[in-house]
């Protein structure tokens, strides 16, 4: 892992295109500052775990049986294609 | 005329099984590609994606505007383009249903799945505006007995 130190205000540049700047530091919050490319997708890390997380809570045995919902839903497209 | 042609029967409830491809797989279950969405019209309003290689495991997933009618999912335009989304209708959304030990069930809102109606490849995506949602959106179950 490539560690940098950087003062109040200053930034890293990654590929050329997304600047990552240090806007505030308080104790032991550090606020980032982020530019890159609007196709660049940029989460916090625990989304990403929090997802992960998730998928592995819901995968299933294909014998589970299927929740009872309250109330009538409208038609909904997962019938319709692919 | 035979007695059989005389009954009035329903028409046998068919699933239908599409094949999707998963090319980067699901967060947390990368490997997996090749997924098989079975949708039978009395479970609805759910459905299955079933993994191809191992149809006994599935997601069990549903359309993400039924849990909330006013979802607006932000898909990054990263994801727009993987896809090859060219319009709105192209895309169809899965959220994935979590059935809880107790019961309980929700879907995730935070990273729906996204298929491409026409090429059938789909990608699980972090939508852009995920702060706004929960990876646990309650869903109104019946009470027991009804």
């Amino acid at each position: 892992m490539l560690i940098l130190s950087r003062k109040l205000g200053e930034s890293i540049v990654i590929d050329g295109r997304i600047h990552v700047t240090v806007m505030r530091v308080d104790g032991e919050v550090v606020k980032l500052g982020i530019a890159a490319p609007s196709e660049v997708p940029v989460h916090r890390q625990e989304v990403y775990e929090e997802i992960q997380r998730s998928n592995q809570q819901a995968l299933t045995r294909q014998s589970t049986p299927l929740p009872k919902l309250a109330g009538k839903l409208p038609k909904l497209s997962v019938a319709s294609p692919p | 005329m035979k007695c059989a042609e005389m009954i009035e029967t329903e028409p046998p409830v068919v699933a239908r099984r599409d094949a999707v491809r998963m090319p980067n797989g699901m967060l947390g279950f990368e490997a997996i590609k090749d997924y098989l969405l079975v949708t039978n019209p009395e479970e609805h309003p759910f459905a299955w994606l079933q993994v191809a290689s191992d149809i006994a495991l599935a997601f069990v997933v549903m359309d993400p505007f039924l849990a909330l009618p006013d979802y607006q999912p932000d898909i990054p335009q990263a994801d727009v383009e993987f896809l090859k989304l060219k319009q709105a209708d192209d895309a169809l959304l899965l959220g994935i249903v979590t059935v809880h030990d107790d019961q309980r069930a929700t879907v995730n809102l935070k990273g729906p799945i996204v298929v491409n109606r026409h090429t059938h490849v789909a990608k699980q995506v972090i939508i852009a505006n995920a702060a706004a949602y929960s990876v646990t959106h309650p869903l109104p179950l019946a009470e027991a007995g009804n």
